[in-house]
């Protein structure tokens, strides 16, 4: 007997109240309250994130969300952004492609980070989902211009199409151009990645000019700075804007007519791209600095005492990234300028010099965490650090979410000491206890990671590199770190006792990677084999493991938690650990 | 300022005072490699350790000698510090920073050109597979370099990627490499090292008579 209470509500009310639940661990939750929750929720889910493709399968997303509209995936781990992937690992694409060109034929939305596309997929999307409105493709690779071409040709509803930091095989198909005449529902287009493409001027005015909507349009590199005037006078309603090579010879009156251009764009919020900045042309951008919340200039070649002038120009910001040609000196001009600054990235414009290039030291991160009270994101590429300035920081800045430091000699100590730099980390994960992501480097001990694990219990995302003295180092991460889901390690003397040990921890994080450690093969089999939930991958380019002893450690190691079983696409040099039913614990 | 770190939990204390042998800290950075090894033998372990599954009972206090991968110092792939070569994927910029240099032919400054470039600077710095192309085919191919000391083995085995097994043939053909500002250049101008450390791409183009 099936007893219905006072307060059960018809399906459709509650389908009302959760299509105001948009989080997708809200979401998660609601499916978990009850089996008709369950039911109710999975039709109305809308939008699906994997943060994991070989998480699962294709299959099993759109059986149980059959009418998404969106879906986000991500392919390869983080580290394949710095080559420590080998090409052809995985990350394709094409097979959700085709179960969803089937299934769904309603999708509006694919968004994808660090996947392999191909042109083939990219036509079947153009042909597949007739309201197709928007594809983000971020730091994805293996297609060409005339995959592009496809969905700018086919599909109408097209709102947006941005290709963030990808590798595209540029075959110069003049892109733009094949978006039809009729067209006009364009509102954010990023093609700062394309390299030599041709951009014909006159159909990318005419594109801009028929499409009124557009907010966000990010030129590549090609786009010489005499022909931005006309395309921003055309669209005075950006919002976002990403100029091409910031350089040309121009007269002065195209120079005024540029910062008229620029004047005429009440809109204007974000800026970007100023490649090949000449310094005497940046004036130009002073009318909408006062405005501005976003600025990158990580191209821009321009030293400090001009980057002192931009930033003074704007106290809005909130986000900038830079090139460490700012200095000290200009990070100090930042401190005192831009009181509503959240995010800072400053990159090195020499990572492999051995000598520094510029003035830039652990001083200019204490100054900005000190004048900036709403700091809390951190990304800051430096050669010297010490423990006092990393204390400093964390008592500045209580907020941070973001923490990522990068000196660029491996196993650099405290300046200033000698000592390793675990007290100052240790600082921040303790002041910190919102942190979420942290990265490390610098001399490290195994002590870092006592802290780490003590305090850090927000910590979602860690990357270790060159750091710890022994398994201690990883087991008090593994251990103590409640919320963390992914973890990578490169370079660090972390073997079998701390992985094995805390097997269990495992299946609670999205992944693990562990490169050049001390991780023997013998307990990646160990670990493959009695943990049928995690996919336990050796990738080694040397040959089989198998053709060395047990004892011998793996060159690289990706865990990864999965429902989907062994996936079928993995190259020459990828080993996954196989289940073995008859050694599994209860 | 230290940090006192003052622990609330119950946790079994570790005897720190185990057999971690100094396996891949080899060849050290700045510092000298010097790492204080000394621990606290009071130290303890914040947090508790996972209730579930553990494949292994973590415990230091025996001597655990046999356990430790002796062989780490043997094995060279776990030792990435190469000082000659530089290390891969460090420091952690992205390598598509360094394609976007590709098409630009007018530096503003050299140390700024080279600085912008130096992502791709250590060829040895990015994956050691570079793309092979025969003049004439369609299809490249990929090869890795880091097996190859000199233009006489490389050529050898491109000659056999390519089935080009007749002398006369492999006399038609010279070696040809795109540089990281996107120039092409013939490769037997150049000594190895200088070959090895600027190219992005390699081509075998059919020597005419030139």
């Amino acid at each position: 007997m099936h007893k219905k209470t006072a307060f059960s509500f018809p399906d459709e009310v509650l389908e009302h109240v959760f299509s105001f639940i948009q989080s997708d661990k809200d979401r998660n939750s609601v499916s978990m309250v009850c089996k008709s929750w369950y039911e109710i929720e999975r039709w109305c889910r809308r939008k699906v994130f994997v943060g994991n493709c070989y998480a699962v399968s294709p299959r099993m997303v759109i059986k149980r969300f059959p009418e998404i509209r969106s879906i986000e995936l991500k392919g390869k781990p983080h580290f394949a952004d710095f080559n420590l992937v080998p090409d052809g690992w995985g990350g394709y694409v094409f097979p959700w492609i085709v179960e969803m060109a089937g299934a769904v034929p309603w999708l509006e939305e694919i968004k994808l980070k660090r996947m392999v596309v191909t042109d083939e997929s990219l036509e079947l999307i153009a042909k597949s989902f007739k309201n197709f409105k928007a594809l983000v493709l971020s730091s994805c690779e293996g297609f060409s211009t005339d995959g592009l071409a496809a969905i700018a040709a086919s599909c109408k509803n097209l709102k947006e199409l941005d290709l963030r930091d990808c590798d595209v095989d540029d075959l110069s198909g003049h892109l733009l151009s094949h978006f039809p005449d009729t067209y006009t529902s364009l509102v954010s287009l990023n093609i700062s990645c394309l390299g030599s493409d041709e951009v014909s001027f006159s159909t990318l005015e005419r594109l801009v000019c028929r499409c009124t909507n557009l907010r966000t349009l990010r030129l590549n590199r090609a786009v010489p700075l005499d022909k931005i005037a006309n395309i921003l006078r055309r669209a005075p309603q950006l919002v976002d804007f990403g100029t091409g090579t910031y350089a040309a010879d121009l007269r002065p009156d195209s120079y005024s007519d540029l910062a008229g251009a620029f004047s005429s764009c009440k809109e204007l919020r974000s800026l970007s791209g100023f490649w090949d900045v000449v310094p005497d042309y940046l004036p130009a951008i002073y009318p909408v600095c006062s405005k501005l919340t976003s600025l990158n200039l990580s191209y821009a070649t321009i030293q400090s005492p001009e980057l002192i002038k931009l930033v003074s120009h704007c106290p809005n910001l909130q986000r900038l990234l830079v090139l460490d040609y700012i200095e000290d000196s200009g990070l100090e001009v930042l401190a005192s300028s831009c009181k509503n600054l959240q995010e800072l990235r400053v990159f090195p414009s020499d990572p492999f010099g051995v000598e520094p290039n510029v003035s830039l030291t652990e001083q200019g991160l204490v100054a900005v965490s000190s004048g900036c009270p709403k700091l809390q994101s951190v990304l800051y590429f430096c050669r010297r650090m010490s423990n006092e300035a990393l204390v400093t920081v964390a008592k500045n800045c209580p907020n941070f979410t973001r923490f990522r430091l990068c000196i660029i000699e491996p196993r650099t100590a405290d300046y200033q000491t000698l000592e390793p730099l675990d007290v100052g980390f240790g600082a921040i994960v303790q002041y910190c206890k919102d942190l979420q992501r942290l990265s490390l480097s610098g001399l490290l001990t195994d002590r870092v990671f006592e802290y780490i694990g003590t305090y850090a219990k927000k910590l979602e995302m860690l990357s270790v590199a060159f750091a710890g003295d022994s398994d201690l180092g990883l087991h008090h991460v593994l251990s103590g770190c409640e919320s963390l889901r992914k973890l990578e390690i490169r370079d660090c003397p972390f073997g079998d006792k701390a992985l094995l040990a805390n097997a269990a921890k495992l299946e609670t994080m999205r992944s693990l990677w562990m490169s050049s450690c001390a991780v023997s093969f013998r307990a990646c089999k160990l670990l493959g084999q009695k943990m049928p939930r995690l996919n336990v991958e050796v990738i080694d380019e040397r040959g089989p493991p198998d053709s060395r002893p047990e004892s011998c450690p793996v060159d690289k190691l990706y865990i990864y938690r999965t429902v989907a079983g062994s996936r079928f696409d993995m190259p020459p040099f990828v080993w996954t650990m196989e289940d073995d039913p008859s050694l599994q614990l209860s | 300022m230290e940090l006192r770190l003052g622990l609330a939990l119950p946790t079994p204390p570790f005897d720190t005072n185990g057999s971690c042998s100094s396996s891949s800290s080899s060849s050290g950075g700045v510092g000298g490699g010097k790492k204080r090894r000394c621990f606290d033998e009071e130290s303890r372990v914040g947090g508790g350790v996972p209730k579930t599954l553990h494949l292994l009972v973590w415990n230091t206090n025996r001597r655990d000698d046999g356990d430790e991968p002796r062989d780490l110092d043997d094995n060279s792939s776990s030792v990435v510090l190469n000082e000659e070569e530089g290390l891969v994927g460090w420091p952690p910029v992205k390598a598509w920073r360094k394609k976007l240099r590709r098409h630009n032919g007018r530096p503003n400054n050299n140390r700024i050109a080279a600085a912008k470039n130096s992502c791709g600077g250590c060829r040895a710095s990015n994956s050691t597979y570079v793309k092979v192309k025969l003049e004439g085919n369609a299809i490249a191919r990929k090869i890795d370099l880091s097996v190859h000391r000199s233009f006489e083995s490389l050529t050898a085995t491109l000659m056999r990627m390519f089935d080009i097994s007749e002398e006369h043939q492999q006399k038609s053909f010279r070696l040809a490499y795109q540089d990281r500002e996107g120039d092409w250049l013939l490769a037997e101008d150049v000594p190895w090292g200088t070959f090895i450390r600027s190219l992005k791409c390699i081509k075998l183009i059919r020597s005419r008579s030139c």
